[in-house]
């Protein structure tokens, strides 16, 4: 929405989201020196405040800082990209500037103004009355992706473990391997061995299994914990794991995991 | 039926009497090589003695002298023939521990790299300036405080900057406060910290930016990502357990929580490998997910309180 003013002239709009307060501050103003004729409708400390706001208000610009609680700058930026101008402002994000410098959308640098900002505005003031840009839109999407790479299957990291009264929370970096255990699953680490609900087929599914093997219907190992193999006089391959006095026993059907050995 | 199951259970006797054997061969072997290793090592010169001995045991009227005679034999051909090259194996083997142990050594010396190189975030950076010139037009005497808390901070942080004596309790925690005096100069009410730690720990060896890499996770991960902001809390405790004296330095925090698909990153697995190089087994890096939500973090190593720290001022 444009507010007239009585001499007709369409009066610009902008809404500034920015998670720290002093920063909204410094950017309001800054631009009121820059662009004594915008109007700042609103200011939101969030990405969901800021779409939220930018609904009801209607502004012609948004400047949207980068991080946020809750919702990114750039997650905001997707759901805004038509109908509105915008303009990230941060304080440091190389990827965000290594894609802006490919494209026509502008970004500020915090703490932004001077003649940056005043450069920012005659850009803004001319586009004003159009149509946001293809551009912007190319270089949403390409924020975006930037922002979240390709969509690698997301592995467990950590464990979780009641101890005590407590909720332990295990990196699988720690544990030494899982050996089943009934309707339960022990873990081991080298300080200690804890019993966890998950069955071994729930952990091995929801495992990296280049970060885990398993040598053994009841065995999952950390392969990084693996210090050798060795044939004990029955012809059993035996996994020693490092620091750990235990071996564990690697069953028939497995033995190709160590078949360079 | 009957006659398989008979099968099956002659089967298992056979299997269990096989077991036995082997046992029994295991046994047999180790021993075997444990007197051979033995031989390799001996020194000649004790070797003739205990030959000596047995000759005179194996003459009285008790003895075996044929046994003794053949167990001589046997013994003297073995030490000829293979000792030497056992002895060898022996000492390669040897030679291969120590190796591990300077492997050690380097890691550890790595690990103190890392640590070095623990770097100052260059958003968080970048964040603060900007800050300061803000305050500057607008709250100088405020921008003059987080300027000093920008120095301190830098000093504890920046590796060539970093005094010596730095690892200490006391230094880290006044880091801290620098640190999160900044970022409550940043967050406004989105963030409120509390810190307890007892007078005496202050001078308690502690080593350096472990506090600051829990305390930056918090923040980062438990509470800039939070709409509503939280608290973070800071506490250190001595006790008394069965492997002497423990000092505990928690962080507490009431943010979103963990995401346990989110690999531990570099802070963690460097904070958890400095304390195994440094303490071995006698240290922890315990964290926990509280029943009212958020993380708490814990570094528990071995206390040495500093008993002359109060004469030292």
């Amino acid at each position: 929405m444009n507010v007239n003013t009585p001499g007709g002239q369409r009066r610009a709009t902008a809404l500034i989201a920015d998670d720290e307060e002093p920063m909204r501050q410094q950017l309001r103003s800054r631009l009121q020196e820059a662009w004594p004729g915008l109007e700042i409708v609103a200011e939101a400390a969030n990405g969901i405040e800021a779409v939220a706001l930018a609904g009801q208000h209607q502004p012609d610009i948004v400047f949207l800082d980068i991080r946020m609680p809750g919702m990114s700058g750039i997650e905001a930026a997707r759901l805004l990209f038509n109908r509105c101008h915008l303009v990230f402002v941060t304080a440091y994000d190389q990827y965000a500037i290594e894609a802006f410098e490919q494209g026509a959308l502008d970004y500020l640098l915090k703490p932004a103004g001077g003649e940056r900002l005043r450069t920012t505005c005659a850009r803004l003031q001319t586009l004003i009355g159009q149509r946001p840009s293809n551009i912007e839109r190319q270089l949403t999407q390409l924020l975006s992706s930037q922002a979240k790479p390709a969509a690698k299957p997301e592995y467990l990291r950590w464990i979780q473990a009641v101890v005590g009264n407590n909720l332990r929370m295990i990196s699988t970096r720690e544990v030494l391997f899982f050996r089943a255990d009934e309707k339960y699953t022990r873990v081991q680490t080298e300080q200690a061995e804890v019993l966890i609900r998950k069955t071994l087929k729930e952990l091995a599914d929801e495992l990296d299994p280049d970060e885990f093997w398993r040598i053994h219907r009841s065995t999952l190992v950390r392969v990084d914990a693996i210090e050798g193999v060795t044939r004990d006089l029955r012809g059993r391959q035996m996994v020693k794991i490092r620091n750990f006095p235990e071996q564990l026993e690697v069953s028939r059907g497995h033995t190709h995991l160590f078949q360079q050995m | 039926m009957k006659k398989n199951r008979l099968a099956k259970a002659g089967y298992d006797n056979a299997k269990s009497l096989l077991d036995i054997v082997r046992e029994i061969g295991d046994t047999a072997a180790g021993l075997w090589w444990r007197f051979f290793d033995w031989l390799a090592q001996v020194e000649w010169r004790k070797l003739i003695i205990i030959w000596l001995l047995l000759l005179i045991v194996g003459l009285t009227p008790i003895g075996l002298p044929k046994q003794t005679g053949f167990f001589i034999l046997l013994s003297f051909g073995l030490k000829v023939l293979a000792g030497g090259k056992r002895k060898a194996e022996l000492e390669a083997r040897e030679a291969t521990s120590h190796a591990d142990e300077e492997g050690l050594e380097r890691r550890l010396a790595e690990a103190r790299m890392a640590a070095l190189q623990a770097q100052v975030e260059p958003h968080f950076l970048f964040n603060t300036l900007a800050l300061i010139g803000q305050l500057i037009e607008t709250d100088p005497p405020q921008a003059a405080l987080i300027h000093q808390n920008l120095i301190d901070y830098l000093r504890a942080t920046l590796p060539q900057m970093r005094a010596k004596g730095a690892g200490t309790l006391g230094r880290q925690i006044e880091m801290s406060r620098a640190y999160l005096a900044i970022m409550q100069a940043r967050m406004r009410s989105r963030l409120a910290v509390s810190i307890d730690v007892p007078e005496e720990t202050l001078s308690a060896t502690f080593p350096v930016m472990m506090l600051q890499i829990l305390i930056e996770n918090a923040i980062k991960h438990g509470l800039e990502p939070k709409i509503a902001g939280g608290r973070i809390d800071i506490r250190a405790s001595a006790s008394v357990s069965t492997s002497g004296q423990m000092l505990h330095v928690e962080v507490i925090d009431d943010g979103i929580g963990f995401n346990t698909h989110a690999g531990d990153g570099v802070g963690l697995a460097n904070v958890r490998e400095r304390l195994r190089i440094l303490y071995g087994n006698r240290a922890q890096l315990v964290i926990e997910k509280p029943l009212i939500g958020g993380t708490r973090a814990c570094i528990c190593i071995p206390y040495a309180p500093d008993i002359f720290a109060g004469s030292a001022k």
